[in-house]
């Protein structure tokens, strides 16, 4: 049952990847930029103009284009897992993805867990007392938090913990430029530190992180908060619940529960956030210059690089269909009353 | 639920029993939505400075706390020399009072005219993939899926920044991604609506199913899109302030909030707060007001 339920969701999965693969890349040569003269500049002389054109591969027509670029023509491409090199930087999209990727991932894995850390206990507290100041609290700051400027906390929370209080690190990065990194294993900084048994360097890694963090769950935990205390009363307006109690079981234990029962509606939204804040940690990395997979984002489009735009879309959107097909297994598992169909 | 409630519930801002619990909260965020509203229509008379007039003396801090109640009655019993520089002026020499108020005619008209758009697209796209269920409509709900899979705030960046930085290509970019959740909206609500009994009735009248659809079920299935629309207004104004804290939006020196947060970032690390700080408040209690606006439209149209 549940392995016909994942291979038919991986099924519509390469069919979205495949309809997404084409819409980006028509898409980019739709629209009217000129990557060309981006790259040689707007005085280039006609012959520089067509070489650059030629050297872009861009002189194609664009059905060879898409060819090549599938890996169907000629040279490796999409279906070898290759996604052509960065016109602006002529590494290969794959390794500066690869070199971006990690930081974006360890930024949203740490903020995410500690959003939740925080959001449950506050979203059953909130629950088990409504009506009450927390309720109301958390109700406002459920609003506020998620329809907030994160760029713009984040460039405060610089103001007040660098400038003023001088207990955070510039905002220059994952690193202090006097430490030298460790070993890149993983690409993840902080587990390179400690497979490197770099302790140093992990301490001076997450104070880098600290404002990042904090900026991040100042934003998320809002709707995640939200989602706990919804998904609690709910939970505790149900059947089950009411029978638990009808049946005379200790507090303790209902409470325990209906927990459960809320805890998987909240895990979804983290999960779908997560998909979400791959692409959206974009302005948090900026001004915290993380140097993210957001951050080659902005360069890549800025620069009209095609290749390197098509990758980060495709990459970021498959990690988030993967991330979806993964909470619905989970789902089930935490919540055994959903049956997969 | 019956029809006739349903269908009231449609108009129910008409009826006096049916109005929105007031609470101060709901109070703030719907003065404060007028006020941004007009601003954008008005800003020009109100403001003491042109907004993209560049000869102050840049980086005047704003007047000390201490000094803002005699300085606010020279201003209004107007005996003052010159109008003060209320926010200070930013590195540039502008003045960031008259740019901060300015700001709601570009920021505002890029989240309602976008917001509109997507409406204009989402809603008869979704009424019809709601009531006529075949291989087309299928189709064309596979296409909004792959659309809506996009990672909106690099895709944003995308269409703006390769489409041409005007802020009329923010206002198309910003309604393409958000017509898929019109879509969906109406889609789900017309389905709904279809298996009521008023449609059977306007059948068994004669009435041709385009008729029924665009008269009796199109009506009936606004409500949930006019709910989201105050969300995706305070979204599409934090979009549009982030693609030009990146620099993929509006251009310098248009007064939109994002961007004079953006010039501000350099500053602030040198202490200089006052060039980002004012517009990002504006920011944030603008969006908070649309959030609470949603929120309690949310609540009243699920009751």
């Amino acid at each position: 049952m549940i392995r016909k339920f994942i291979l038919k969701r991986l099924a519509i999965g390469a069919l979205q990847m495949l309809g997404l693969t084409l819409a980006v890349f028509f898409l980019v040569r739709m629209l009217p930029a000129d990557p060309v003269s981006r790259l040689v500049g707007l005085n280039a002389s006609p012959e520089a103009y067509a070489q650059a054109q030629r050297s872009l591969g861009l002189d194609k027509p664009v059905v060879t284009q898409l060819l090549e670029y599938l890996g169907l023509g000629s040279g490796p491409g999409l279906l070898q897992g290759n996604l052509g090199t960065s016109w602006l930087t002529n590494a290969s999209v794959v390794s500066e993805i690869g070199a971006s990727l990690p930081t974006t991932l360890e930024l949203l894995t740490y903020s995410f867990v500690v959003t939740l850390l925080i959001a449950i206990p506050v979203g059953v507290a909130s629950a088990s007392n409504p009506g009450k100041f927390v309720d109301k609290a958390v109700f406002v700051y459920g609003l506020f938090g998620g329809s907030q400027p994160e760029f713009w906390w984040g460039l405060l929370f610089v103001l007040i913990f660098f400038a003023q209080l001088n207990v955070a690190p510039a905002p220059l990065g994952m690193i202090d430029p006097l430490l030298i990194p460790p070993p890149r294993v993983t690409g993840f900084y902080t587990l390179d530190a400690v497979i490197a048994g770099d302790f140093r360097a992990l301490i001076d890694i997450f104070h880098h992180l600290m404002l990042p963090i904090l900026t991040m769950v100042f934003v998320l935990s809002g709707p995640v908060i939200k989602m706990a205390r919804q998904s609690m009363i709910r939970a505790q307006a149900s059947d089950f619940i009411l029978y638990a109690n009808a049946a005379g079981l200790r507090q303790s234990q209902v409470t325990r529960y209906s927990m459960r029962a809320a805890i998987a509606p909240t895990i979804t939204l983290v999960g779908i956030l997560y998909g979400v804040m791959l692409g959206g940690a974009v302005l948090v990395e900026s001004v915290y210059s993380l140097g993210g997979i957001g951050q080659y984002a902005v360069r890549s489009v800025l620069a009209f690089d095609y290749p390197s735009i098509q990758g980060i879309v495709l990459v970021i959107t498959a990690i988030s269909l993967l991330i979806y097909l993964a909470l619905d297994i989970l789902y089930a598992v935490i919540d055994p009353r959903v049956v997969y169909s | 639920m019956s029809d006739i409630t349903s269908a009231s519930s449609a108009i129910g801002n008409l009826q006096p029993k049916a109005r929105l619990a007031i609470s101060p909260l709901l109070t703030f965020a719907v003065v404060f939505a007028l006020g941004a509203l007009i601003l954008a229509a008005f800003s020009e008379y109100i403001v003491p400075y042109d907004p993209v007039d560049s000869s102050f003396i840049p980086n005047m801090p704003p007047p000390a706390l201490g000094d803002i109640p005699s300085l606010l009655w020279g201003t209004l019993t107007g005996t003052a020399a010159e109008p003060i520089h209320w926010f200070g002026t930013d590195s540039s020499g502008f003045d960031v009072f008259s740019r901060v108020l300015c700001a709601p005619r570009i920021d505002l008209s890029i989240a309602l005219a976008s917001n509109f758009l997507a409406m204009l697209i989402g809603i008869p796209f979704g009424l019809v993939a709601g009531y006529f269920r075949n291989p087309l409509t299928e189709l064309m709900m596979r296409v909004s899926d792959v659309l809506q899979s996009f990672p909106v705030f690099i895709s944003a960046m995308i269409l703006v920044a390769l489409g041409g930085q005007s802020i009329a290509n923010v206002i198309v970019a910003l309604s393409l991604l958000y017509a898929p959740i019109y879509v969906r909206l109406t889609r789900s609500e017309v389905m709904a609506q279809k298996s009521k009994g008023m449609v059977e009735a306007s059948r068994a009248l004669g009435q041709s199913e385009l008729m029924i659809a665009m008269k009796h079920v199109l009506p009936n299935s606004m409500g949930p899109s006019l709910v989201q629309s105050s969300v995706t207004i305070g979204f599409a104004i934090l979009l549009t302030a982030g693609l030009s804290f990146v620099g993929a939006g509006v251009r310098p020196p248009n007064p939109e909030w994002g961007l004079m947060i953006s010039t501000g970032a350099n500053d602030i690390v040198l202490g200089q707060w006052w060039t980002s700080v004012f517009p990002g408040i504006a920011i944030s209690l603008t969006v908070f007001a649309f959030a609470v606006i949603g929120d309690a439209l949310e609540q009243r149209y699920n009751r």
